[in-house]
């Protein structure tokens, strides 16, 4: 018992922690954006506002906060997690033989194990290999999730004066919102798969300039993969692009909180829900994570980071993890509501100022990022990997026609009633329709745990 | 938990992948919730610890060098020299264990008392552990009930081989076993004082004649319950 009060303790920190991080994030950009200002006033002899330079202020805060905190600290601390959690789903306790002050801290200092080990090691490389490309393939395998993070909108844009300190600043409307998002780009989706789409580099050309044949066949599985899921994932978000009318990550995040059904917001999840689990699972295919991880499998070919060592492997295996972060973010965004804290909404608009639901509101974000992130490693942990086939199979004739078909009945339907209210209809009746075919009995369910008290014996 | 599973293709809805696919994250997702805001049960009674149920988590790990499975009475494990009472090996340098030790990793050489007329003494009683195979031979064979296997703990590990033999002062430990037929308490000997001899007399259990005898068997270990029960269930089985 002590412990469930603790684990709830435990999340009910967690979730204040995050808008007090997202409250520090605000402020940064804020600062720094206004600080920005100030400096090229100075520079430039004209005091006053300039619209670009707040801008670039609050994105140098953002890449700092966002892509250097967000973005790394939750990819590190998913491989602690990964253990942790698979061995919370497996009965197991996980790793916790290194204490701090007597407490394993929930495995968390394994990470500064983890990296000593990764910086220690002996760096191995074939004398056959690519020079350049093969010291390329690592930084190219992370450098597109970096970029991709960018266009994660995580907070809301607030005005400048809005921010404690800073309520002299500006006028409303004089300079552009400070959000908690690196750039907004007019192309917003189509910037996420065209650089989505780069990624593919990184695995194919380590895979390639190793000189070795495994890690080829790595490369080459890993590039096939990825390029038969990429016209899945681009067009399972088109049905969203239509019910929102916009590429726009912030604007689809706005779209979603406005009400549809009643009280209902016009989440992505309803009215796309077909897109939702499509692009999730083509989404997963592209991490190359365990369903799909085709391009490893120890027993057969090592993988394609056969060749590497050290902390070059050590980016290889993060990036994996960075690509967990980033379509944590992109399906928060796109089909979660985003930033809205859905539940006491307008309560919290009301009673709060705007930076402070700002920050409530990239908190949600955040711990929505984390159920997506959980969801991710507990399917790594559900199922047996694919055989190639299958994945090829899954993809071209399961996942494409749906994505088509999905297509084709969102704009019938937004053509049929521009409203939404219809799509958002057909969107409760796949739910229900999907809940109705779960629920179905299956194979005969397994028997009851009848002499379960004998494995509870001592060693077994 | 393993179980019988039926072998047929896959239906129109198993084919669709994703109904069961959710179905699988919900049974996952009940072990997580459960093991994550339920500790383990810590008992130090390992046997009686709960696990399942509300309150428990579904974890049984051993946390193993800080909590250790009891072993089964009959636990073979490192060897010992039974010490007599005053303290001298119960062992007589008979060879038997010797002879009978399949890996041949037991090296005796005898030597007498000085001032005792009758009785050997191992000189250098030496085994490799590391030769042994655990067979229990030498315990079986032993007619004085010297050597015996009842430490209850592995063999510790060594960074030398040659740490692993271990010679008669290493295995020469834990507690006397002492009978009323011990030569040492019929005759008594130089060594021990008459007051210190007669305590030892009264306290000497009877010789084991029969192998199912209590006395001859590993502490905590009832033979007798064994046949016991196992009569009990013979019978129930021809009613
Ligand atoms: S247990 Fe078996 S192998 Fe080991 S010393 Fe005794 S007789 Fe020899
Ligand atoms: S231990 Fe027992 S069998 Fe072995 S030499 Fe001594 S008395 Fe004989």
């Amino acid at each position: 018992m002590n412990r469930f009060f603790g684990m709830l303790l435990v999340i009910a920190a967690t979730l204040a922690g995050l808008v007090l991080l997202s409250a520090g994030f605000y402020l940064a950009a804020g600062w720094l954006g206004w600080g920005f200002n100030a400096l090229t006033g100075w520079i430039s002899g004209s005091p006053g506002v300039s619209r670009a330079a707040v801008y670039y202020g609050a994105s140098v805060a953002n890449v700092v906060t966002l892509l250097l905190v967000v973005l790394m600290i939750s990819s590190s601390l998913l491989t602690v997690a990964e253990r942790k959690w698979s061995a919370l789903i497996q009965n197991r306790i996980g790793a916790n033989r290194i204490k701090v002050f007597g407490s394993a801290l929930g495995g968390i200092p394994f990470l500064a194990a983890d990296a000593l080990k990764m910086l220690t090691k002996e760096r191995i490389e074939t004398t056959g290999r690519t020079r350049v490309l093969y010291e390329l393939a690592p930084m190219l395998a992370f450098a597109p999730v970096f970029a991709l993070f960018a266009i994660i909108p995580v907070g809301q844009g607030i005005e400048l004066n809005q921010i404690p300190g800073l309520a002299g600043a500006a006028a409303a409307g004089a300079v552009e919102q400070i959000a908690l998002q690196v750039s907004r780009t007019d192309t917003g989706l189509l910037y996420l798969f065209a650089i989505a789409s780069l990624q593919v580099y990184g695995t194919a050309l380590a895979g390639w300039a190793s000189n070795n044949k495994l890690a080829l066949l790595g490369g080459v599985r890993a590039s096939s993969q990825m390029i038969s899921y990429e016209v899945s994932l681009g067009l399972s978000l088109v049905g969203t692009m239509i019910a929102y009318r916009t590429l726009r990550l912030e604007e689809m995040v706005v779209a979603q909180g406005t009400p549809v059904l009643g009280p209902v917001p016009a989440l992505g999840l309803l009215l796309q829900p077909i897109g939702f689990l499509i692009f999730f699972a083509s989404a997963f295919a592209e991490t190359k994570r365990a369903p799909f991880d085709l391009p490893e499998g120890e027993s057969e070919i090592v993988g394609y980071f056969v060749e590497y060592s050290g902390m070059k492997f050590g980016l290889l295996f993060l990036a994996e993890f960075a690509e967990i972060v980033v379509l944590a973010g992109v399906i928060t965004a796109v089909f979660l509501g985003g930033w809205h804290p859905i539940l006491f909404e307008g309560w919290l608009r009301q009673n709060l100022t705007p930076f402070w639901f700002a920050a409530v509101g990239a908190g949600a974000f955040i711990a929505k990022m984390i159920v997506m992130m959980w969801l991710q490693l507990t399917i790594r942990w559900l199922l047996p990997r694919f055989r190639f086939d299958q994945i090829q199979k899954l993809c071209w004739k399961l996942l494409l026609p749906a994505a088509l078909v999905n297509v084709f009945v969102t704009g019938g339907a937004l053509l049929l009633d521009p409203s939404g209210q219809l799509l958002a209809w057909i969107g409760i009746l796949t739910i229900v329709v999907i809940a109705v075919l779960t629920a179905a009995v299956g194979r005969a369910p397994a028997p009851a745990a009848g002499h379960g008290a004998a494995h509870a014996a001592a060693g077994h | 938990m393993p179980y019988q599973l039926e072998n047929r293709p896959p239906d129109l809805r198993e084919s669709m992948y994703f109904p069961e696919i959710i179905r699988g994250i919900g049974t996952i997702t009940k072990h997580f919730l459960k093991n994550l805001f339920f500790s383990r049960d810590a008992n130090p009674d390992i046997l009686a610890r709960k696990r399942g149920g509300f309150g428990h988590s579904d974890n049984v790990t051993l946390q193993y060098p800080e909590e250790r499975a009891p072993y089964a009475p009959a636990y073979r494990g490192l060897h010992r020299l039974v010490p007599r009472e005053d303290g001298k090996p119960r062992c007589v340098a008979c060879y038997m264990c010797a002879t009978i030790c399949p890996a041949q990793c037991i090296y005796i050489e005898a030597a007498e008392y000085p001032d005792d007329p009758v009785e050997k003494y191992p000189a250098k009683f030496v085994i490799d552990e590391l030769r042994c195979i655990v067979c229990g031979f030498c315990v079986e064979a032993c007619p004085k009930d010297a050597i015996r296997m009842d430490s209850g703990e592995h063999t510790p590990p060594s960074y030398e081989r040659s740490a692993q033999i271990w010679d008669e002062k290493r295995l020469l430990r834990g507690p006397p076993v002492s009978y009323q037929y011990d030569p040492w308490l019929r005759r008594g000997s130089p060594s021990i004082p008459p007051d210190k001899l007669e305590e030892m007399r009264a306290r000497a259990k009877p010789f084991p004649t029969v192998a199912t005898d209590e006395a001859s068997q590993t502490p905590g270990f009832s033979v007798r319950a064994l046949a016991a029960e196992a009569k009990d269930r013979a019978q129930a089985a021809r009613k």
